[in-house]
């Protein structure tokens, strides 16, 4: 069975500098990045059920930054209009990297699956000191889960999972980075089953 | 209080949806609008629930099943009501509807789909016991059979695509020489149009009248009729004025067709208000042409004259509240005999468009709408002040109906209130409306389908 084809958000850009991502037809949205999320091209926003299929939802060319504010009304499964606002996104709140940076996640064929880091910075892996990591090995992921913090310029990015060539839920095979690493732009952060 | 939905989805726009919305209110049903970008501020949604559908263009909203399905379902409506045109005669759509748990607010698919055929819905209709035109037994094999029908039924023929619409497809032959070249023709047309060349043939009714018939059924067998309407003045297959009772129908031919309408209703398992329309011929004869599934513009000269007859009185009769007491499963509370119609009501409807220019549509702001209220006169309308009647759809603005004692009193009364509207901003069809309506031809019934009584006005001097 094949996967259905994702549909892509549409961006609209405001007046204030942040950037709108709208919702392309109607549906119950689930699954999207949450506040603080870091967003780039290509990047998974979560999936549209319609008509009881579940389509893949991804960002569009240009739109890059972090979540500055999301669709409110907390429900696992949110109905949403064409055009709703998914997410705003602030292209500012994510340094002058995010602007430019290509989603680092491509997977790569000799490694199997990998989720790299969308921008460099130094890896959290959990919340705060006191607190059990985000992911930890054998554990599932979906798309929109928070994979770790990263520090750019005394700011913290939450980072989100998913990414071109990257399942919608995977596995945990490994979590590469350790807490506190600096990591360059496209490092391995999970190593996933395949 | 009956057993009803909850939430009605209305997959419409404009008019209809604004008088779905008022059958729902009267029901305590909370109507929810699907709409497109380019209605979501439009005055007739104001304080309903809506769900923006895609853009502007209908491919994208109105005519988009999956989106209408959907919206339907995520705004936890358990009836949808397809309205007139974009998807109301479309089987898939009502399937697709059905199989998501929304009911759909019209006939059965399969019914939909045996009267959405030219052939088999003839033949059912035949068989069920209704006068047919002249023609072949169905599909034709060739054009030797063509010529030989052609020959029986007498000339001039029409031959007709069986998948054809809006006029394409049609060819005429006026005698036998010109059967080959017309049959032809029409396949060609009808192959590069409709991928299909399949063709029958009709004798061709020339200068005949337009007769329709509604019909209402329940689920279990029970069908009244609710008189007829005739829908003679026409520009190019779009009605402008309709009328009941049909002047001029002899009562013996109305009174059997009306009977035989309603035992062919029964006969296809009918569901729902449905109309069957009919070519009144200058024997006086009614022949069926084609069924419309589905609530029909018209329907509201209809509203005018029925009433039923219960234990309260006479009390008014709303086709859309009985559509949705049938979607809903509830049996028809009255029969034929609980049914009077009464005095005579016109319809005009008033489209943007210019009758002084060749009814040139007319897309834009309105800056002022009135229609004057008056004895007898029932306005149905989408528009109000300030309204932009956007490019992508049909240019119906309103219906103004008007009731009377006599059809000239119905008539007059109609003329008076359209002279009295105020759009500005924009022509429409109301100055055309008020001259046909004061046009002696039209009154004294001498005119036909192939032109309008009354316009173009004749040159003055």
């Amino acid at each position: 069975m094949s996967a259905p084809d994702p549909l892509v958000a549409r961006r609209v850009g405001r007046g204030d500098g942040t950037v709108a991502l709208l919702a392309p037809t109607g549906g119950l949205w689930r699954e999207g990045p949450p506040l603080g999320a870091l967003v780039t091209p290509g990047a998974a926003l979560g999936r549209l059920e319609v008509l009881g299929e579940l389509r893949p939802l991804v960002a569009p060319p240009g739109a890059a930054g972090l979540v500055v504010a999301r669709d409110e009304s907390g429900l696992a499964r949110a109905p949403v209009d064409y055009e709703s606002v998914l997410v705003v996104l602030d292209p500012d709140a994510a340094g002058s990297v995010a602007a430019d940076v290509v989603a680092g996640t491509e997977a790569m064929a000799a490694e199997g699956l990998v989720f790299r880091a969308p921008l460099a910075g130094r890896f959290y892996a959990r919340p705060s000191p006191d607190e059990p990591p985000f992911i930890e090995a054998g554990q599932e992921i979906t798309a929109g889960a928070t994979v770790c913090l990263l520090e750019v310029m005394k700011t913290f990015h939450r980072v989100s999972y998913g990414g071109a060539g990257l399942p919608e839920r995977g596995r945990v095979a490994r979590v590469i980075a350790q807490d506190g690493d600096d990591l360059d732009e496209g490092a391995p952060i999970l190593a996933l089953e395949s | 209080m009956a057993v009803l939905f909850h939430r009605l989805f209305v997959a419409n726009r404009g008019e209809v949806a604004a008088r779905i919305a008022r059958s729902c209110d009267r029901l305590g049903i909370t109507p929810v609008f699907g709409v497109s970008e380019a209605d979501r501020d439009a005055p007739y949604t104001e304080g309903r629930e809506v769900v923006v559908l895609g853009p502007g263009r209908s491919d994208q909203s109105y005519l988009d099943p999956v989106r209408l399905v959907q919206a339907a379902r995520q705004s936890r409506c358990t009836a949808l009501h397809p309205g007139w045109g974009f998807l109301a005669e479309n089987p898939a759509f009502a399937t697709l509807a059905e199989t998501h748990g929304v009911t759909f607010l019209g006939p059965p698919a399969h019914v939909m789909h045996l009267m959405g055929k030219k052939t088999p819905a003839k033949r059912a209709m035949g068989e069920a016991g209704l006068r047919l035109i002249e023609g072949s037994d169905g599909i034709l094999t060739g054009p030797e059979e063509a010529r030989a029908v052609a020959d029986e039924v007498g000339y001039p023929v029409l031959l007709k695509a069986e998948s054809g619409g809006g006029g394409r497809g049609m060819r005429i032959a006026r005698s036998a020489g010109e059967v080959v070249a017309a049959y032809a023709e029409a396949q060609a047309e009808s192959l590069a149009a409709f991928a299909d060349d399949r063709l029958y043939l009709e004798r061709l009714i020339t200068g005949g009248r337009h007769v329709e018939i509604q019909l209402l059924a329940d689920r279990y067998g029970h069908v009244v009729h609710l008189g007829e309407r005739d829908c003679t003045v026409q520009r190019n297959h779009q009605k402008l004025i309709e009328e009941s009772p049909a002047p001029g129908l002899d009562p013996e031919e109305r009174a059997a067709t009306l009977a035989a309408a309603v035992s062919a209703t029964r006969a296809i398992g009918y569901v729902g208000a449905g109309t069957m329309e009919f070519l009144l011929d200058r024997d006086g004869k009614l022949r069926f042409m084609e069924m419309n599934t589905r609530l029909q513009v018209e329907h509201c000269v209809t509203e005018e004259r029925a009433r039923v007859r219960t234990e309260q009185g006479l009390v008014p009769l709303d086709l859309v509240e009985q559509q949705i007491l049938v979607g809903a499963g509830h049996r028809l509370a009255f029969t034929q005999d609980d049914v009077v119609l009464e005095g005579h009501a016109i319809e005009a409807r008033v489209n943007a468009e210019d009758p002084r220019k060749g009814f040139q549509p007319a897309p834009g702001r309105i800056e002022r709408w009135h229609v004057p209220a008056g004895e007898g006169i029932r306005v149905d309308t989408h528009v109000a002040d300030g309204y932009r009647v956007p490019p992508f759809y049909d240019s119906l603005l309103a219906k103004v109906i008007a009731r009377g004692a006599t059809r000239d009193e119905a008539a007059e009364r109609l003329a008076a209130a359209l002279e009295g509207l105020v759009c500005d901003g924009l022509p429409t069809t109301a100055p055309m409306h008020v001259a046909i309506l004061r046009n002696a031809d039209f009154r004294a019934n001498a005119y036909d389908t192939r032109a309008i009584p009354g316009w173009p006005p004749a040159e003055a001097g």
